[in-house]
């Protein structure tokens, strides 16, 4: 066998050293790597382990001008389960079927089934969740989250919105205030596996949520609340289509109550109302038209809608024919019943007409050949340069999305017809709250607002962090101008069609409208009635249309009621105290008396007595011929017509 | 060797033993099985709900290798090459043959894996008969270079070594090209050693470095690789290679510590195959690397002692083979996986999943084993 020689060992350390400076070579490059590309490469596998997590910011809450909470958040929870950490299934599917009220194969097929995490439900109670968090279940997740929730339910729906299945506003102010409330989200940054399986007790980055802030409005719940009761009440009783009421305080353009009857749930907003819903029984509806029909639902007509509107209008063109001077309250006009224009004969609602009258006659009796005198004066160009004071041609600016602005003629084209029934409210659409901010400028002193709801936004701890301001422009009509429409308007409710709305203690002014519908002889009108009020120094202005209602339809006769009514509940609720005329507290047995000592009398002493006092109501109780309490209790002074009661033994 | 009581009082000649290389070749296998466990738990459980999956298979090989090993060790490496009593064939010549044979097999009967038939399936058992063709050649080329070591001198000695190994080194690059290198740098190696001139070894590792190139840049399926490793970062198939660079870099000085490695999750496919060294810089990090990288030159270290003091030429070339073999493999996996060279795959010794290739090498160690227990040392 051959020798190994020496020359053969020289040879293998030659591989060897070989070897060696490869392996240098080869440290070298791991060096390289694991030194100076360790950042690069490593914040790339970084980005590549993990996975972005949101965690939903808290969304602002809407709050009222009394710091009512009228949106906000509901803790809800998620309920899940994680296949591998299940320790005791058969419990888990008992006990979350019972809980969650789901059928128990429902829930043991999500149970049973392999996967990272399986969602069990979502938009759980949170007591319930507390329920199952007690069990203390292996493999039962909780997750909290936040649903938006309106505690007033259907609550001036069209104005305040909802939000969508990401938080974010879908109408109304949660889309308009959508940057305010939102907030930040947050993410948490989780390492998953590579097939996107969270890896446990990693260390999680965590970026926290910053909740949205709050919203504050002008809208006062109270008053939204009488406003809606007061449009129901019509809605019901004339079998109208819809109801709009807007309440607002003249001076600085804040929106007080903005109702569209029927309203709607908030916290079930994808669900037809009833009033709509009763038209499509037995039918099954497509999506298409289930998503129009919610649309419409969702809809705020008072500032999407435009109409007609009618002889409230008139306040505008009185205003413009003061203002211009073409107009003096002591003008006589004559009305016989209808007037003619061109080759065209305009009617009178009064058939006979309303003869010689003066001007505020005119404006008391609604008397359309009187304003077709009064537009003629004007002309064409002065009506426009009013309407342009006025913001007709104008969107109001008011906070809410989807405003309509109003349908007018070219200046051009308008003829001695077009001004005619221009005068009156008629051939052109206007939205209502245009023709509120109109009449606002009118009696407010002539200034133009800009209607509104938002007030201010805080932070979560209180901090104001945005206070909103809103264009006002002074002096579009003289105050002087403005004095005598308050006045004018003041005895369109005492003396004319607007009487209707006459409340004792109150000084109240108004116009009426009845708009008839297009097409024209349909039957199909519009009544409607725009009050302020106190008359002198108006706090409150407020507008109603009836859309179609069954009957009787005038404006005066059906819409005057429910602004009297309205501000018969709300006027003392804003502070504004009852000052009764000498007049009225003769006509309506206004006054206050003090409460006699009844106590010791019989039920026949009492039969007399009673007719010497100006009790209202009286609530007798007990069985006996004796009073032994009485309430109110001797000595306080009522007002009259109170309610006694009475307690026999 | 038997010693007798009369022979105390001189200088002894004892028989070696290089328990060294046996505990380095222990620990290094140990170290695979851990570094296994750890690579490969998470699919393991996921695909087949058992943790140990990967781990208690290698553990039995390795187990198996580890005995083969230390019986291999105890039998005179000289028998491979003396004619067997019974049918007087040399055993060498035997094997040798018989890998020729299940390289044929393989090629008609081979479960494809991949795009490549590497694997012959005999009962529930898989065997690659590619790593048993490594010893074949180790000790072909040992055998047939020592039968007349002069020849090696000349250019014409390589050729005729070329020429007798030539088929069996067809057969193993046909079906896999990364074992084929090795074969090839195997057999050039022994022959380096065994010859005195070295000017025609530059100028065929000049032909040889050219034809390697032809194959690599010309051959579609690997030209796409080299594409893939020019643009690692970019090419779709340099995904492997990128998320091993990942696993590397992320180690940084100190690593992630044992078990916490992110890219063995799924990130590395089979990162407990050929990417494991990956996962050890990620886990263990430049330290653990260098230490590993370390453990292997020690290795090689014994293996070169053993090799230079050989008892005769056989011994030392055959030790050169194995001491070839196991660097060649360690250097091109690392550089593979540190994408210095174009992607292929090698397993690293010792430490990547695979039974055909630990069994193999554990044999090999063992012949070297018993290399060093021929050899006559002086106490």
């Amino acid at each position: 066998m051959a020798r190994n020689r020496s020359f053969n060992k020289r040879n293998i350390l030659i591989v060897v050293v070989v070897i060696l400076l490869v392996t240098m070579v080869l440290t070298g490059r791991l060096v390289y790597l694991m030194i100076f590309k360790s950042e690069y490469y490593a914040a790339k596998a970084q980005e590549l382990h993990e996975r972005e997590r949101p965690i939903k910011a808290k969304r602002g809450s809407i709050y009222d001008i009394n710091g009512v909470e009228i949106a906000t958040n509901k803790p809800v929870c998620t309920i899940s389960v994680i296949h591998s950490q299940i320790e005791e299934p058969e419990k888990v599917i008992e006990v979350l079927s019972r809980e969650l009220g789901l059928s128990e194969e429902k829930v043991r097929k999500r149970v049973e089934k392999r996967s990272s995490i399986e969602r069990i439900k979502s938009n759980v109670q949170k007591e319930v969740a507390d329920r199952i968090r007690e069990y203390k279940l292996k493999g039962v997740m909780v997750d909290e989250d936040y649903k938006r929730y309106y505690p007033y339910d259907s609550l001036a729906s069209k104005v305040i919105g909802f939000t969508g299945s990401d938080n974010q506003g879908v109408i109304g102010l949660e889309v308009k205030y959508e940057e305010y409330l939102k907030g930040i989200n947050g993410t948490i940054l989780t390492l998953t596996t590579a097939y996107g399986v969270e890896i446990e007790n990693a260390a999680e980055d965590r970026i926290e949520p910053q909740p949205g802030n709050d919203l504050y409005i002008s809208l006062d719940v109270n008053i939204q609340k009488y406003a809606e009761q007061a449009s129901y009440k019509v809605l019901e009783s004339k079998s109208a289509n819809n109801v709009k009421l807007i309440v607002m305080n003249p001076q600085n353009g804040q929106l007080y109550a903005m109702v569209n009857a029927p309203e709607f749930n908030l916290n079930d907003p994808y669900t037809l109302i009833n009033e709509i819903a009763n038209d499509y029984v037995g039918e099954t509806i497509s999506d298409e038209k289930l998503n129009e029909l919610l649309n419409g639902m969702w809809r705020n007509a008072c500032i999407s809608d435009t109409y007609e509107p009618g002889s409230a209008f008139k306040i505008v063109t009185t205003t413009a024919a003061l203002e211009e001077g073409v107009l003096n309250l002591t003008d006589r006009f004559f009305c016989p019943g209808h007037k003619k224009v061109e080759d065209r004969i305009i009617r009178c609602h009064k058939a006979g007409g309303h003869g010689s009258q003066s001007f505020v006659d005119g404006i008391n009796n609604s008397c359309n050949p009187v304003f077709i005198e009064v537009g003629a004066r004007l002309g064409a160009e002065n009506t426009y340069k009013y309407y342009e004071r006025l913001g007709l041609f104008s969107k109001t600016g008011v906070d809410l999305p989807g405003e309509a602005n109003s349908i007018m003629h070219k200046l051009d084209i308008i003829g001695a017809v077009e001004l005619a029934t221009m005068s009156f409210g008629q051939s052109f659409q206007i939205t209502p709250l245009q023709l509120l901010t109109a009449a606002s400028a009118a009696i407010n002193g002539g200034t133009l607002v800009t209607p509104h709801f938002g007030i201010e936004v805080r932070t979560p701890d209180g901090r104001v962090v945005k206070t909103f301001d809103y264009k006002t422009t002074e002096n579009v009509i003289s105050a002087e101008t403005s004095e005598t429409m308050k006045q004018l308007l003041e005895s369109v409710v005492s003396d004319g069609t607007g009487k209707r709305a006459y409340l004792p203690g109150f000084r109240v002014g108004g116009k009426t409208a009845t708009s008839e519908k297009l097409p024209r002889r349909t039957g199909k009108y519009i009544s409607s009635f725009i009050g302020f009020a106190p008359a002198d120094d108006p706090q409150v202005i407020a507008i109603v249309l009836i859309d179609e209602p069954v009957g009787i339809y005038y404006g005066g006769t059906i819409a005057a009621p429910v602004i009297a009514d309205l501000f018969d509940n709300i006027l003392p609720y804003l502070g504004i105290e009852e000052k009764y005329t000498e007049q009225e507290l003769k006509d309506y047995d206004i006054g206050t008396f003090e409460v006699p000592n009844f106590v010791g009398k019989t039920k026949n002493e009492m039969k007399d007595l009673l007719k010497i006092y100006d009790f209202g109501d009286i609530y007798p109780t007990g069985d006996g011929d004796i009073v032994i309490e009485q309430f109110p209790l001797p000595g306080e002074k009522v007002n009259r017509n109170s309610a006694l009661v009475l307690y026999y033994e | 060797m038997a010693r007798t009581a009369g022979e105390t009082n001189r200088k002894k000649l004892h028989s070696y033993y290089d328990y060294s290389l046996l505990f380095l070749t222990l620990f290094l296998v140990c170290f695979g099985l851990v570094m296994i466990y750890s690579t490969s738990s998470y699919n393991a459980q996921r695909l087949y709900g058992d943790a140990t999956y990967y781990l208690s298979k290698q553990a039995l090989l390795g187990g198996a290798g580890i005995l083969i090993m230390l019986f291999v060790s105890k039998v005179d490496y000289r028998a491979y090459i003396s004619k067997t009593p019974l049918i007087r064939i040399k055993p060498v010549t035997i094997l040798y043959f018989l890998c020729i044979l299940l390289q044929i097999a393989v090629i008609i009967f081979g479960e494809e894996t991949k795009g490549a038939k590497r694997w012959l399936q005999i009962g529930s058992i898989s065997f690659q008969p590619s790593e048993l063709s490594k010893i074949a050649v180790i000790l072909m080329t040992a055998y047939i270079v020592q039968l007349a070591p002069r020849r090696l001198d000349k250019i014409w000695g390589f050729i005729r070594v070329v020429f007798i190994i030539a088929p069996l080194l067809l057969l193993v690059i046909s079906e896999n090209f990364s074992t084929g290198l090795i074969i090839g740098i195997i057999m050039v190696a022994i022959c380096f050693v065994a010859s005195k001139k070295k000017a025609y070894f530059i100028l065929s590792g000049l032909v040889m470095g050219a034809l390697a190139s032809l194959m690599i840049f010309f051959v579609d399926f690997r030209s796409d690789r080299v594409d893939a490793w020019i643009n690692v970062e970019t090419h779709e198939k340099g995904y492997q290679i990128l998320q091993g660079l990942y696993a590397i870099a992320s180690g940084g000085v100190f690593g992630k510590g044992l078990g916490e490695s992110m890219q063995k999750l799924g990130f590395i496919p089979e990162s407990h195959n050929d990417m494991i060294f990956s996962v050890i810089c990620e886990e263990l990090g430049l330290f653990g690397a260098v230490a590993l990288i370390l453990l292997f030159i020690l290795l090689l270290w014994r293996i070169f002692i053993i090799a230079i003091n050989a008892p005769d030429l056989f011994g030392g070339l055959v030790a050169t083979g194995v001491l070839a073999h196991i660097a060649s493999q360690v250097l091109i996996n690392i550089a593979v996986v540190t994408s210095t060279i174009p992607s292929t795959g090698i397993p690293l010794p010792f430490i990547s999943y695979g039974g055909s290739s630990l069994m193999v090498i554990l044999f090999e160690i063992g012949i070297v084993l018993s290399i060093s227990n021929q050899i006559k040392a002086q106490r």
